[in-house]
C-alpha cells in the first residue's frame, strides 16, 4: 500500500465508521481476508457496486491480491475505516 | 517517529493489536516462463526418443524386448511428467501473474494459455510430435507476453539442447 502505508505503521481503524453511512471509493478499510478469514487486509476501496458489497484494490496493482483475484467483498466482513496512520 | 506512534507501539506491547496485511498471500513476484519452455523441450525430445526407438523385430530375443520395453516406458513416464509440469506452470503464470492489466495489452491470453493445457493434455495422451511442438510454440508465446509485460523485448533462437527447436529469450539490457 505503499506510499500510503508503509510496512510497520500504525493504523487507527473506527469500526462504527459504516454503521450510518456506505463505504465511499477511495477510502482505506481493514477488510477479512477472504481467502483466510482470521487474517486482516488493509485496502482500498474502488467501487461500491451496491449496498451490501464493495470492491478492493491494493495500491500497487502488480503485487496486491484484492478483488481482482478473490471478488468483491461484503459489508460484513469490513472491520472498519482507517481513521489515523501512524509512523 | 510522531509521539502517536511512540504511543501506540507502547499500546501495542502491552496489548499487541492485529496485524492487517497489505498482501494476502506471500508476494513473492517471482515468476518465469522457462520452467513451461523447458519443459514443453523435454516433450519434444521423449517423442524424438520414442520415434527413433528400434522396435523388435519377430526374432528378437527376449533381452532385446525387455530392453526396448523398458527404454519405451521411461520415455513414456518422463513425456507424462513433464506434459504435466508444463501445464501447471502455464497454470500458475496465468492464475498468479497474469493480471487484468496484462488481459488489456494482450487480450489473445486466455484463449492462448486454454489452447496450450489444451495442447499439453494432448502431448501428454499421444505420441504425437506435432502437439509436443505446438505445445513448445504456445510456452514460447505466453512467454513472449511474459517478457512484454516486464518491459523486456525478446529473441528467437535455436536453444541449445539436443532438440534444437527455436525458443523465445528475454533480451536482459
Amino acid at each position: 500500500m505503499r506510499p500510503a502505508l508503509e510496512p510497520g505503521d500504525y493504523v487507527l481503524v473506527n469500526r462504527w465508521a459504516y454503521k450510518f453511512h456506505p463505504p465511499v471509493k477511495g477510502d482505506l478499510v481493514v477488510v477479512q481476508d477472504p481467502e483466510t478469514p482470521q487474517r486482516f487486509l488493509v485496502k482500498r476501496v474502488f467501487d461500491v457496486p451496491d449496498a451490501t458489497q464493495i470492491r478492493v484494490a491494493g495500491d500497487n496493482a502488480d503485487r496486491s491480491r484484492d478483488s481482482r483475484a478473490f471478488g468483491p467483498i461484503s459489508l460484513r466482513e469490513i472491520v472498519g475505516k482507517v481513521w489515523i496512520r501512524l509512523r | 517517529m510522531s509521539l502517536l506512534y511512540l504511543l501506540a507501539r507502547w499500546l501495542d506491547r502491552i496489548s499487541p493489536a492485529p496485524i492487517a496485511y497489505a498482501h494476502c498471500d506471500i508476494p513473492c513476484g517471482i515468476y518465469d516462463p522457462h520452467h513451461a519452455q523447458l519443459a514443453a523441450h523435454t516433450v519434444v525430445r521423449m517423442v524424438d526418443l520414442i520415434n527413433q526407438l528400434d522396435k523388435p523385430g519377430a526374432s528378437a530375443t527376449p533381452e532385446q524386448r525387455q530392453e526396448y520395453t523398458n527404454k519405451l516406458a521411461r520415455y513414456i513416464a518422463t513425456k507424462e511428467q513433464h506434459s504435466e509440469i508444463a501445464k501447471n506452470e502455464l497454470r500458475i503464470l496465468w492464475a498468479d501473474y497474469f493480471k487484468p492489466e496484462h488481459l488489456k495489452t494482450f487480450p489473445e491470453l486466455h484463449d492462448l494459455v486454454w489452447k496450450a493445457l489444451k495442447t499439453g493434455s494432448k502431448a501428454r495422451q499421444e505420441i504425437n510430435l506435432q502437439a509436443a511442438e505446438d505445445l513448445l510454440k504456445a510456452t514460447n508465446d505466453i512467454a513472449s507476453i511474459f517478457w512484454k509485460t516486464k518491459g523486456f523485448e525478446t529473441i528467437t533462437a535455436k536453444a541449445p539442447y539436443p532438440t534444437e527447436r527455436l525458443t523465445v529469450y528475454p533480451k536482459f539490457k
